[in-house]
């Protein structure tokens, strides 16, 4: 099955802006695939590569070292692009054409035509809510409309694979949710998804796998689970006890709190969280929840950066 | 070829949008009271004073044009990033430099056409708008001398930004309508050898005096037959080599 995005050993380097003999590493080899029908979400500090990656992706810039693949083509190849839909990073878009003019040209671009382009074209207007606008010059568009214009030409030839450069950039937090809507009803529709974000809450909530890009280099790559490491899973244990025995309970571990009339105990490592429901199990106790307790994305990307992430 | 057509249609739609109907009314006014003006303190025959500032005054405002939406056709587009979406579409970047050069092209044709009817509509103020029809190899050859500034712009507009490829283009454009004078005068001031260096130059440098058949249509002068024929090869000649330039320098050129 050909994947929808393949990076192997991809390395970018560029001239420094400066100083004519200094190179810049912007990526560093990068290897990465993504399988049908997930949501990658790429995360990293500004300058950390994500865009530089997603311009390989999308042609316009060419890897100095390593094979990238887009649903097995090169991606400087047209033809890939019929089933590719792209938004740029604070998307800037023709300002003398209206909203409905916009989707038709770029409509005509992707071999649709007459009244199948117009019904997409409203379909689409109306699904980023720009419906009542689509006849406004896109000069009197706020960023926010032109974030959303944006996402409806990048879906304007319904694309199998939809690669955003931070989506939610500019958007209020009720646009901020109309957006994560449309991520999650591409998914649903089978699509594929990658997205860059500072803000690790999204990235963490629609990212069936997260990259974590670094100073050009992949730190990670994979569900939040698999991309903590095994010292930062707290392990914590739910249970009650019945009221004769409820003293015996409190007094079974050290550290032992009661929240919400359950008692909670916290676990040292694996090992301990074994042994302590192990113990609560042959009491005859009712353990209501019992298990890892992950850290967030942005406490993980906190702790190796050293710094919070905006 | 369906895209080409797409990108030139809308380039045009976004650059006639854009102030440029205003550069029109601009011409429209000053070529009328300019006309009105000279005429009345000037002796000799009105119809060709007016010719003269008609037609050159369409090759100027059509220069201007060209250079100064040429240049920025492609960089605007780099500048705002305006291009992302449209790379992202299944557009060669072939044909997005036509689609830009025809585009281009389409809107000066447009241009030409109604300061053209502004010009019929002064040769009728005083009385001979027959002429209009006798200038129109002049016109004609205008939109070609034009066409070759448009390609060089675009070919700077792929190349560097506005600034510099605005001098290259004016650079161009003066080369052009300078060399043949340049070469006649100094050919006939120098020694033989160097005469035959500078009359090489000829060949090399661009000559928009193939493209300069106002004064002989304006003052009755006569055209050659294949003067039009061979003005026309001419521009086909430098539009394709300037356009076969930009099109293998943007397909070479990171769009970062």
């Amino acid at each position: 099955m050909v994947k929808p995005i393949e990076f192997k050993n991809v390395s970018k380097t560029f001239r420094h802006p400066m100083k004519v003999w200094d190179r810049i590493e912007a990526v560093k080899d990068l290897s990465f695939s993504m399988e049908n029908g997930e949501i990658a979400g790429f995360v990293g500090h500004n300058g950390a590569g994500k865009t530089t990656a997603i311009k390989m992706m999308m042609g316009f810039i060419w890897p100095t070292a390593g094979e990238i693949q887009v649903n097995g083509k090169d991606p400087g190849d047209p033809d890939v692009k019929k089933s590719i839909g792209f938004l740029p990073e604070r998307p800037y878009f023709y300002s003398q054409l209206s909203g409905m003019e916009l989707l038709s040209y770029f409509g005509k671009l992707t071999g649709i035509k007459g009244t199948v382009l117009r019904d997409r074209s409203e379909k689409l207007l109306r699904r980023v809510g720009l419906f009542d606008d689509r006849n406004r010059k896109l000069s009197g568009y706020s960023k926010g409309m032109l974030q959303r214009i944006g996402l409806a030409q990048a879906l304007i030839n319904d694309p199998q694979l939809v690669i955003m450069d931070e989506p939610m950039s500019g958007l209020d937090p009720i646009g901020r949710r109309e957006v994560k809507e449309i991520i999650r009803s591409l998914k649903r529709e089978g699509k594929s998804v990658v997205f860059s974000s500072h803000i690790l809450a999204d990235i963490e909530n629609l990212s069936d796998r997260v990259l974590i890009i670094e100073k050009g280099l992949m730190k990670h790559f994979g569900t939040v689970p698999e991309i903590v490491p095994p010292d930062r899973i707290r392990y914590k244990i739910e249970f009650n006890a019945p009221d004769e025995m409820k003293d015996a309970a409190f007094s079974l571990f050290k550290g032992i709190r009661v929240v919400s009339n359950r008692f909670v105990i916290d676990c040292e490592d694996l090992d301990d969280f074994n042994v302590k429901l192990t113990s609560i199990v042959q009491k005859g106790y009712t353990v209501h929840d019992a298990g890892g307790v992950y850290p967030s994305l942005e406490e993980i990307v906190f702790s190796q950066s050293g710094e919070v992430a905006s | 070829m369906n895209n080409i057509i797409s990108v030139s249609y809308y380039t045009f739609l976004e650059m006639v949008r854009n102030k440029v109907l205003y550069v029109l009314l601009f011409f429209a006014l000053f070529i009328f009271v300019l006309g009105i003006a000279i005429t009345q303190m000037t002796i000799g025959d009105n119809l060709d004073i007016i010719s003269d500032i008609g037609l050159g005054t369409i090759e100027i405002f059509s220069t201007v044009l060209a250079i100064f939406l040429g240049i920025n056709l492609v960089q605007k587009e780099l500048t705002l990033k305006t291009l992302y979406p449209l790379l992202s579409k299944p557009l060669s970047r072939t044909e997005y430099v036509l689609g830009k050069f025809f585009g281009m092209i389409f809107l000066i044709v447009v241009e030409i056409i109604v300061m053209s009817l502004i010009f019929l509509v002064l040769l009728h103020v005083y009385g001979g708008p027959e002429r209009l029809i006798a200038y129109l190899p002049a016109i004609y050859t205008i939109f070609l001398q034009t066409a070759t500034i448009i390609s060089v712009a675009v070919l700077c507009s792929t190349l560097t930004e506005p600034t510099v490829g605005g001098i290259l283009t004016i650079s161009f454009y003066l080369i052009g309508a300078t060399s043949y004078n340049l070469v006649y005068a100094i050919t006939h001031r120098t020694s033989e050898n160097v005469a035959k260096v500078i009359n090489t130059l000829r060949y090399i440098l661009p000559d928009f005096s193939h493209f300069n058949i106002k004064d002989n249509l304006v003052y009755g002068r006569g055209l050659e037959g294949l003067h039009i024929g061979f003005a026309s090869f001419y521009a086909l000649f430098i539009v394709l080599i300037v356009l076969s330039l930009s099109v293998i320098f943007f397909n070479t050129k990171e769009i970062n």
